[in-house]
C-alpha cells in the first residue's frame, strides 16, 4: 500500500467524497451495472454531460442510457462481460461510440471492473469511462493525410524520388520504380548513374542549385533510359529538403514525363527551321526576279528610247544589237529561273539507286574533250558498291555542275587537279569534288557561294545560277553541301547525299 | 549648274553601263564618263589616282550586285583609300530589296539610292540631290 492510499484509507473525509471527487474530476462517465439483476444498471450524471444532456431528467430513467449506445459496442460489451464471467477474469476494456444529443459521435473508452461477492460470484460491473473522440478524431485525420499522401506519392503520373546528399536514392515512388524497371534494391545506389551521360552536368548544376538555395524549387530537363530502353526526357523539380539546424539532408525531387512535349518541340523546330530555309529561298528569288528581270526589262525600254531617237544607219544597227543581246539575255534569265521553280518543286520526285562510281564516269565521260584540252588530271576514288538514292535527274546536274566548275575554275599558273572520293558519315554518304583551282574567298564570299546569280571570277559564261540550282537540289533529297576553299588553293566541294530516308 | 567633269560607272552589264553611260552624255551636265565592269577595276583605278594625286571622280554610279568585288565590298575598300577630294557616291541597281536601301544608309560616302534604268527623270533627281 502506497502513501497515497494510506492516506486516503487513513482520512477522516468520508471515503464517498474523495471517490465522488475522484470520479467527478478524472472521469468522463460511470457505469454500475448490477449483474444479478440488469434492470438496476446506473450511469452517472458525468455521462449524460459528456453525451450533451443535463443528466437531472435522465437520472430518473437510469435505463435509458442503453438506447444513445451503438448496439453493436454493446454487444461487445456483454460479450466481454461474458468472457470475464467464464474465464474469471475482472477487467476488460472496450471502445463504445454513443451518440451525442447533437447526433454526432462520441468515443467513450470503458475500463470495466467486475465485483465478485465472497462466493466468487459475479455481483456488479463497475466501469469507467473516459471521452477518447478528440484522440479518435486526430487518428482518423492522421490516417486519412497517411492515404492522402501516399495516394499522391505513388499515384499514376509523377515520378518522386529523394537522394540524400550524395545523390543516392533515399526514396523512389512505385510509378517511378515501374516506368524504369527498378525495385526497392535501387534504394542507396547513385541516381546518377541512369541519367544521359550529355545530361549529367546539367543535373549536377540543378543539385548545386538546391545547396545554394534549397528554400526554392529549381527545374531541369533529364534524359533517361526506359524500362523498354527508349529514352525518356523528363521534367523534375527539385528542392532541398532541410535539417532544424538549416543544413540540407534530402533532395526530394518530383518529375514527370515531357518525352512527347520535347519531340513536339522538336518537331516544330525543325518544321520552323525548313520554313526559314523555304522563305530564305523564296525571298532570294524575289530578289533574283526583281533583279534580273527588272533590268533587263530596264535596258529594253531605254535602249528603244535610243532606237526612236537614233541618227544614221549606223547608231539603229548599234542599237539593234544591244536589243538583241537584251533579249537573249532576258530569254536566259527566264530558262534559269524556270530550272530554278522546277528544283524547288519537284522535291517529290521518286528516288533510284545510282552507283556514284558510275555516275561520275559518265559525267566526266561527257566532259571529256574539256578535260584532254586543258589536260586536268582527274582521280576517281570511289569504291565500286558506293550506291546513292536519287531523283535521277538531279544527281547528274549536281555531278555535271560542280565538275564542270572544278574544270572552269582551273588555275591558269598550276597543272590542274580534280579528285573524286566518297566516305560516310552518320546517314550520309559524302561525295567530295576536290580541285586545285582558283578557290573562293570564304571570308568575303562565304556567306553568298550557293546563293543565286553570284559569280566570283571575271569568267564570261559564269551565269552564278550553278551551285543555287545545285543547293536546291541536293536538299530537295533531303542532303546538304558544302565547300572548303582559299583563294588560290582549289576548293573542295562536299555533297551528302541522305541515305537515311 | 554644277558639271560633273568625270564620272564613274560601276557596273557589270555591259549593256546597261553603256545605256547609262549614253543617257549622262546627254545631258550637259556631264563631261566625261568611265566605265568599269566590277568594283574592283573602279577600286584599283582608284588607288592608281591616290597614289599619283591623278584626277578624281566628282560622281561615281555603283551598282550592287557584281562578281569579284560587290558594291559594299567597293564601298567599304573605298572608304580606306583616303582620296584628296571628296566623292560623291549615287547607288544605282535594280534591287528593290528594302534591306539594300537601309544598308546603303549606313554608308556616309552614298548620297542616294536610285533604282535602274536611269533616265532623264532620275537623272534631275540626281542632280538635284547633288546640287
Amino acid at each position: 500500500m502506497n502513501y497515497l492510499q494510506q492516506e486516503i484509507q487513513g482520512s477522516q473525509e468520508p471515503k464517498n467524497k474523495i471517490f465522488d471527487f475522484v470520479q467527478e474530476n478524472s472521469l468522463d462517465g460511470l457505469w454500475y451495472w448490477d449483474l444479478k439483476n440488469p434492470d438496476n444498471t446506473w450511469v452517472n450524471t458525468t455521462f449524460w454531460k459528456s453525451i450533451g444532456y443535463d443528466g437531472e431528467h435522465e437520472a430518473e430513467r437510469p435505463a435509458d442510457w442503453r438506447t444513445v449506445v451503438a448496439p453493436a459496442d454493446l454487444a461487445a460489451v456483454e460479450a466481454q462481460l461474458a468472457a470475464c464471467v467464464a474465464g474469471g477474469t475482472s477487467n476488460f476494456t472496450q471502445l463504445v461510440q454513443c451518440t451525442h444529443r447533437d447526433q454526432s459521435a462520441v468515443w467513450l473508452q470503458c475500463q470495466g471492473l467486475i465485483m465478485r461477492d465472497d462466493d466468487g460470484q459475479q455481483e456488479r460491473l463497475v466501469g469507467v469511462l473516459l471521452d477518447v473522440t478528440k484522440e479518435k478524431i486526430a487518428l482518423a485525420t492522421a490516417h486519412e493525410f497517411a492515404t492522402h499522401y501516399s495516394t499522391i506519392l505513388s499515384n499514376q503520373s509523377v515520378y518522386i524520388i529523394r537522394t540524400n546528399t550524395a545523390g543516392n536514392y533515399t526514396y523512389v515512388n512505385d510509378f517511378f520504380c515501374e516506368r524504369f524497371g527498378y525495385d526497392a534494391k535501387i534504394i542507396g545506389t547513385s541516381s546518377m548513374d541512369s541519367i544521359y551521360e550529355d545530361d549529367r552536368p546539367k543535373c549536377i548544376a540543378t543539385v548545386m542549385k538546391c545547396f545554394t538555395e534549397p528554400e526554392k524549387p529549381h527545374q531541369v530537363i533529364l534524359r533517361k533510359p526506359y524500362r523498354d530502353n527508349t529514352v525518356k526526357s523528363n521534367h523534375w523539380e527539385f528542392k532541398g529538403i532541410v535539417n532544424g539546424a538549416g543544413e540540407l539532408v534530402e533532395i526530394l525531387c518530383v518529375g514527370y514525363d515531357v518525352t512527347l512535349l520535347v519531340e513536339n518541340f522538336e518537331k516544330s523546330q525543325h518544321l520552323l527551321e525548313v520554313t526559314k530555309q523555304q522563305n530564305a529561298r523564296l525571298q532570294n528569288f524575289a530578289h533574283i526576279i526583281s533583279h534580273n528581270i527588272r533590268s533587263h526589262s530596264a535596258n529594253l525600254t531605254s535602249l528603244v528610247r535610243f532606237l526612236q531617237e537614233a541618227k544614221g544607219a549606223e547608231q539603229t544597227a548599234m542599237f539593234l544589237q544591244m536589243l538583241k543581246t537584251s533579249t537573249d539575255k532576258l530569254a536566259e534569265t527566264i530558262v534559269n529561273l524556270n530550272e530554278i521553280v522546277t528544283a524547288n518543286s519537284n522535291a517529290h520526285q521518286p528516288r533510284k539507286p545510282r552507283s556514284l562510281q558510275r555516275e561520275v564516269n559518265k559525267t566526266l565521260e561527257a566532259l571529256n574533250v574539256l578535260i584532254h584540252q586543258n589536260s586536268i588530271a582527274v582521280l576517281v576514288n570511289i569504291p565500286a558498291d558506293v550506291t546513292v538514292h536519287v531523283v535521277p535527274a538531279y544527281l547528274d546536274s549536281i555531278l555535271l555542275n560542280l565538275l564542270s566548275n572544278a574544270i572552269k575554275y582551273r588555275s591558269p599558273q598550276e597543272a590542274a587537279t580534280i579528285e573524286v572520293t566518297t566516305h560516310s558519315e552518320n546517314e550520309y554518304i559524302v561525295l567530295s569534288i576536290k580541285d586545285n583551282g582558283l578557290g573562293i574567298d570564304l571570308d568575303r564570299h562565304g556567306a553568298k557561294v550557293f546563293g543565286m546569280y553570284k559569280t566570283f571570277h571575271k569568267n564570261e559564261d559564269a551565269r552564278g545560277v550553278g551551285l543555287f540550282i545545285t543547293k536546291n537540289q541536293i536538299e530537295a533529297m533531303g542532303g546538304k553541301i558544302n565547300v572548303q576553299s582559299k583563294l588560290g588553293n582549289g576548293s573542295t566541294f562536299n555533297v551528302y547525299f541522305n541515305e537515311g530516308v | 549648274m554644277k558639271v560633273f567633269e568625270l564620272t564613274y560607272i560601276i557596273e557589270d552589264d555591259l549593256i546597261t553601263s553603256t545605256i547609262t553611260e549614253l543617257i549622262l552624255k546627254r545631258n550637259t551636265c556631264f563631261d566625261r564618263v568611265q566605265t568599269f565592269s566590277n568594283g574592283q577595276e573602279a577600286f584599283e583605278e582608284l588607288a592608281q589616282i591616290a597614289r599619283a594625286n591623278a584626277e578624281v571622280p566628282d560622281l561615281i554610279l555603283l551598282d550592287l550586285n557584281m562578281p569579284v568585288m560587290d558594291g559594299w565590298e567597293f564601298l567599304d575598300a573605298f572608304s580606306t583609300l583616303g582620296l584628296h577630294k571628296h566623292v560623291d557616291v549615287c547607288v544605282l541597281t535594280s534591287s528593290i530589296d528594302p534591306e539594300d536601301i537601309e544598308k546603303s544608309n549606313t554608308y556616309k560616302d552614298v548620297k542616294g539610292y536610285f533604282s535602274k534604268p536611269l533616265d532623264d527623270d532620275i537623272l534631275d533627281k540626281i542632280l538635284d540631290l547633288l546640287a
